[in-house]
Parts: structure tokens; sequence; C-alpha cells
């Protein structure tokens, strides 16, 4: 959805700011596997773990996220890379990222790697 | 002192030949490939630009003589749909999926070492990015077809055609 101008108070990220049609060009993508080439079947079924996995680990790390997760697929292995922000101690974060590797792995029968990587705040691009 | 014990005890065992299990010798003859065609395809051309240096790089180093490197024409699947949930026909939405490939011919391999460098090469896939390779096998003429069929049969007598 693209995001509207305003007052000039909304805070808006690199990705946020660019719209769809800027993919390839400005942007790159959130989820990298082979499903989407020319004569490569599995689209369907990635599209389906992609939505499963954003909306996990929208759960697991409530109100963390800074931005969109990148996922990448790499043969067997999934690697989910996500950007958190500072809020809680290093010791649950290393707990959190545990629980979601072994817990992702016995679901979908794959070795799932979690980088994680922290930041103070949200990056603003611009404000509209 | 440490100099006097690394020396000592390098040359323990000198009379065992040291042999890596990881290195196997048999004595079968190894199949021969004429052409080994490996087809990337992708949807960012910047990454397949840098696996294309990173490969001929790799065959290279490994000594395989690299025949040519093409790259084909992108292909752009597009669709058409409607923008809105319930009517609204005049208005749509398109969408376009952008698949590049390249194409990377060797010439002249061993079964050994073709299995080495598609190993390290296919290891070393980007995500996003698929592969497909086609080995082209160099046999000996069989038996059967070794000489020609016109030689091997028996000779028949011409006989004068009475008119």
């Amino acid at each position: 959805a693209r995001v509207r101008v305003g007052r000039g108070d909304k805070m808006v990220t690199y990705e946020q700011a660019h719209a769809p049609h800027h993919i390839g060009h400005r942007k790159g993508w959130l989820s990298l596997h082979t499903g989407n080439l020319c004569g490569e079947a599995g689209a369907a079924q990635r599209a389906l773990e992609d939505a499963f996995l954003r909306r996990f680990l929208a759960g697991t790390f409530p109100g963390l996220l800074l931005d969109e997760p990148v996922l990448k697929r790499r043969g067997n292995l999934l690697v989910l890379c996500a950007l958190l922000a500072r809020a809680l101690p290093p010791h649950k974060l290393y707990f959190l990222q545990g629980y979601t590797e072994t817990l992702l792995g016995h679901f979908y029968k794959c070795p799932v790697r979690l980088e994680l990587q922290t930041l103070p705040a949200r990056l603003p691009y611009k404000f509209l | 002192t440490l100099m006097g014990a690394r020396l000592a005890g390098s040359h323990g065992d000198t009379q065992e030949p040291k042999t890596n299990p990881l290195v196997s010798i048999s004595d079968e003859p190894e199949t021969l490939y004429k052409r080994l065609s490996i087809l990337v395809k992708g949807h960012d051309k910047a990454v397949l630009d840098s696996y294309e240096y990173f490969a001929v790089l790799a065959a290279k180093e490994l000594g395989i003589s690299v025949e040519k490197v093409d790259k084909p024409p992108k292909t752009i699947e597009r669709f058409t749909l409607l923008k809105s949930v319930h009517i609204y026909k005049k208005h749509r939405v398109q969408y376009e999926m952008r698949t590049h490939y390249m194409c990377l011919e060797l010439k002249y391999l061993t079964s050994s070492t073709a299995a080495v460098y598609l190993e390290y090469v296919q290891r070393n896939l980007p995500e996003g990015v698929a592969m497909e390779v086609k080995k082209t096998k160099i046999e000996k003429i069989p038996e059967h077809i070794q000489k020609p069929v016109w030689d091997t049969l028996p000779q028949v007598k011409e006989t004068e055609v009475k008119s």
C-alpha cells in the first residue's frame, strides 16, 4: 500500500517510501527464492511460507521489528534476516532466536538460521 | 626449549605414508565430458554478473578451459489483473516477472574435475538463483559400428546378364 502524503510529521523508511514498481531499480527483494523464475515450480508454497514466517516473526518480536524481515532460501537452508530495536536485554534476544530456530526447523523440516541486528531506532528516509 | 620440541616431534612417523581420508583413488577409467553447459537463471542481473565473474575465476583457477560465456535475452512474463475487488473493469493492474539468463560452457573435463567444480559452484549459488547443468559425454564407438557394413559382407560374384 502506497504511503500517502500527510502534514510532514509521518516518518517513512526507505522500504515504505518506494512503490512496488521501483523493485529491481531502487529497491531490492524482500523474499529471495527460485519459485518465480521461468520454468521453476513451487511459487505458491514459498508465498504461503513467507506469509507465515512474517506473521510468526512479528509475533515473537512484538513491537521490536524495525523493518520487514528479509527471507533467503539457499538450497534447503532458510535464512531470516531481521532488524530489531534495542528494547529487550541481549540474553532474552538470544533465547528468542534459539526458540524460533528450533521451532521453525521442526515445523518446516529444514535448517533455519535467524540473523538479528539491533539498531537504536528506525532509520528515517523522509517525512511525509 | 619450544624450538627443540617442535623439531623433535615432527619426524616421528616418517615410515607411515600420510593418507588423506577425503581423497579416494580408484582404477576405473574416468568418463570424459566434451562439454559442460551451466545455465543460471535469476531475477537480478547484477547478482548474475557477479556470479559469472566468480564461476569464470573458479574455472581458471582449477585449470578448466572456458569455451564461451553466453547471455541469452531475458524473458518477461506479464499478466493483467483487475485493480479492484468488486467492479471497475476499466481499471487494471499489470504485474511482470523478469528472468535473466547466463550460460557458461566449459570444455573437455573429466568426471572428477566436473564433480569438484560443480560442487564448489553449487555450494556458493546465491539465493534466488537457479541452475541447470547439461553434460555431453564422450564414448568410444561401439564395436558393431566400428567397421562399415559393406566391408564385412561376403563378396557377391558378378554374373553377366544375358539380354
